[in-house]
């Protein structure tokens, strides 16, 4: 018996010494964070010989910097969430992110057991894979049912003459503002704003032909979307400033998000959630009422850094996570975020959350919700948007048409 | 005998030992960053290959760069409001401060506070007192009956960042012309006012030539000050509203660390420094003045 305890203590010893220790990065968001704790513990509890520290992605304008930050100056983790495929292609060009395919038949074994073999096929750069999706967040407009009961409707609008309408009704241009058309003038607004808008428009077809490398939204239908931007901010429908909080608040009907929102609103403003009532992003008036209007996709991933002297480790640590249901649920518990899964509605382990109807409507919308373009410019070009298509539309600087013509023709250069 | 042979070994050891943790602090924190800087000035590099030699590509780039443009005339716009601002608050209250009697070291301490307090906290304070829905616009909707978008009208957005600095600077600033005001010998005042000059003539004919050198220095300050605005723009309006608060250093933030361009981004850097420092010279060469008090 002493014998067995000194040698298993010895073996303690030894597992600790040369146990490694391997940095993660997770996304600043409190919720994915817990998720995370409790999942590593779990972790470092079952595998002394690889330990994983976690740590939240360093406080930057997005982690996108961050992360670019510390590629630059050597401080890379072994591996991080909170990867955009956009990102992931900056990265992937500079060498800076390891393929996952490199691992083989358990990397197919993975995407097999996850069930998610489509998706990934929507996360392939140059033929490689180089991010594991963890979530995809469809996302979907918000609207004040209370306050459009009020004004004796039972429906959310659906096309942009229906918004024109409840903004006759509603829209003072001064204090009240139907919704929130743009959602700011950072380079990823433009997913929640004008993408958005193009993917519903459009069916879902790429705002950007990443093969050969130009602009898709410079036809009819981004025609359609520059005008209903620009008559919002004309006829004063919406304004360039809402204030804080203007949804809660009443001051606008509508406003897009994701449900990375729900916890928060749900604590912050219990008296208006339960008066929430979700629909898809506007469409123009043509568009067919049976026609399932597509969305965004915010979705994001895991990807292990090329700087990495653990790269299997750190994927043994993927593979035992995403193996595993149970942690998807446990992901939908902590985050209400839909994980990047193909069963979410047959599984018969997800479908309690079915009860709550913020995740019943987000997980409608996962077939239905496409990932940003797969291209390296994603920043610059975003930034573009911002400031040759977006804000001259906000500012009604010039007509719709030319402005969009410009900003076009300015994308393809940079994407030439 | 040359000096060096007076010193003896001792001595010299001395010396060097002195003198070595200065030299290895400049080599490794200026020199090593400044060989950098060359090499990446004439090269492309991402962080991960090889830096390749491109000649003078990155210098002929910022040339057909229409956003380098665009920031330049932003430069001169923040300029335009900035010396201005700056050197009437700061002079203000340099001249309020000479009236103070009691409770001087308070005040100027007082406005030091500002100079010192994080950029990223004080950013957040502004941008909230001044949001569309925030305490000021709402004090001026109540009394007048409307808004001001401070920061999401295009020139508005410049001249209110530009309010921002000049209330961070105004301490340290206005206590330079607080000391050059010190300096100005009484006797001259004393014999202005017994010629019958007027505090009018005086301020204009005797304060305002004799402040030259502080006024300079100040400007000078504020025009390098306003070639490094970083902080405020980046936190309130995140360079817009129209690219028209993108500043040289916001621009070579986002090109090192979101374009993956660091090459690009340092020569943007020494140009930008090549022209504060010219912009300084003219200013010093038609505005300067030596300043004898006999």
């Amino acid at each position: 018996m002493r014998k067995v305890l000194v040698s298993l203590i010895l073996g303690l010893i030894v597992a600790l010494t040369w146990a490694v220790e391997l940095v993660f990065w997770t996304a600043p968001n409190p919720l994915q964070e817990e998720f995370w704790k409790t999942v590593v513990a779990q972790w470092n509890k079952a595998r002394p010989d690889i330990q994983i520290k976690v740590q939240t992605i360093p406080a930057a304008g997005s982690s996108e910097e961050a992360i670019l930050t510390a590629i630059a100056a050597g401080n890379a983790p072994d591996f991080s969430e909170n990867i955009f495929s956009g990102f992931a292609a900056q990265l992937a060009d500079i060498g800076a992110i390891y393929p996952l395919d490199s691992f083989g038949a358990d990397f197919q074994k993975l995407i097999e057991t996850r069930k998610m073999k489509n998706i990934i096929e929507g996360w392939k750069i140059k033929g490689k894979y180089y991010v594991f999706p963890i979530y995809s967040n469809p996302m979907l407009f918000w609207w004040r049912g209370d306050l459009l009961k009020k004004l004796g409707y039972n429906n959310p609008p659906r096309t942009y003459n229906d918004i024109y309408e409840v903004s006759k009704k509603f829209a003072d241009g001064k204090t009240k503002f139907t919704m929130q058309v743009v959602v700011g003038r950072n380079w990823w607004d433009r997913w929640f704003d004008f993408i958005t808008y193009y993917y519903a428009a459009s069916g879902g077809k790429p705002y950007i032909d990443v093969a050969k490398r130009k602009v898709n939204f410079g036809d009819d239908t981004g025609k359609q979307i520059v005008q209903f931007i620009y008559t919002m901010f004309e006829k004063k429908y919406t304004a360039v400033e809402l204030g804080d909080n203007p949804f809660y608040k009443g001051v606008i009907l509508g406003k897009i998000t994701g449900p990375w929102e729900v916890n928060w609103a749900k604590e912050t403003f219990p008296k208006v959630v339960p008066e929430i009532w979700f629909s898809a992003p506007p469409v123009p008036d043509n568009y067919p009422k049976d026609k399932p209007v597509y969305t965004f996709a915010d979705s994001k991933g895991l990807v292990i850094y090329s700087t990495s002297k653990y790269k299997k480790e750190a994927f043994e640590f993927i593979s035992w996570v995403f193996s595993n249901a149970q942690n998807d649920a446990l992901w939908i518990e902590k985050t209400k975020m839909p994980p990047a899964r193909e069963d979410l509605t047959t599984n018969p382990l997800f479908a309690k959350y079915m009860d709550d109807k913020f995740f019943k409507a987000y997980c409608e919308f996962v077939p239905y919700a496409v990932p940003p373009a797969l291209i390296d410019k994603t920043i610059d070009i975003q930034q573009a948007m911002t400031t040759q298509l977006i804000e001259p539309l906000m500012y009604l600087k010039g007509k719709p048409l030319d402005i969009l013509d410009k900003a076009v023709k300015e994308i393809n250069k940079l994407l030439f | 005998m040359s000096n060096c042979s007076k010193l003896g070994k001792k001595e010299r050891a001395f010396g060097y030992s002195v003198i070595f943790p200065y030299l290895a602090y400049t080599a490794v924190f200026w020199g090593y960053p400044f060989i950098w800087m060359v090499v990446l000035a004439f090269t492309k590099w991402n962080y991960f290959s090889k830096p390749q030699f491109v000649l003078l590509s990155n210098f002929l780039r910022i040339f057909t760069d229409s956003l380098v443009i665009r920031i330049a005339l932003n430069t001169l716009n923040f300029l335009a409001y900035l010396i201005p601002m700056v050197l009437f608050a700061s002079l203000f209250f340099a001249m309020a401060l000479t009236k103070v009697k009691f409770g001087k070291t308070f005040i100027m301490l007082s406005f030091l506070v500002a100079n010192v307090s994080s950029g990223v906290a004080y950013s957040l304070l502004f941008s909230n007192l001044f949001s569309i829905n925030g305490p000021i616009n709402r004090l001026m909707d109540s009394l007048f009956g409307f808004t001001i978008p401070w920061f999401s009208n295009p020139q508005l957005a410049v001249f209110s960042i530009c309010l921002i600095i000049t209330w961070k600077f105004i301490g340290y600033y206005g206590l330079i012309i607080y000391a050059g005001l010190l300096s100005i010998p009484q006797s001259i005042y004393e014999a202005a006012e017994l010629d019958g000059a007027d505090k009018k003539t005086i301020f204009w004919k005797i304060t305002l030539p004799l402040l030259n050198p502080s006024l300079i220095t100040v400007t000078v300050l504020a025009i390098t000050l306003t070639f490094g605005i970083f902080t405020e723009p980046y936190m309130i309006t995140g360079g817009g509203p129209m690219q028209r608060t993108t500043t040289f250093l916001i621009y070579m933030y986002d090109t090192a660390f979101k374009r993956i361009d660091p090459s690009y981004a340092t020569t943007v850097a020494i140009v930008t420094a090549l022209v504060s420092y010219a912009l300084v010279m003219l200013i010093r060469k038609f505005f300067e003045k030596e300043v004898v008090f006999v």
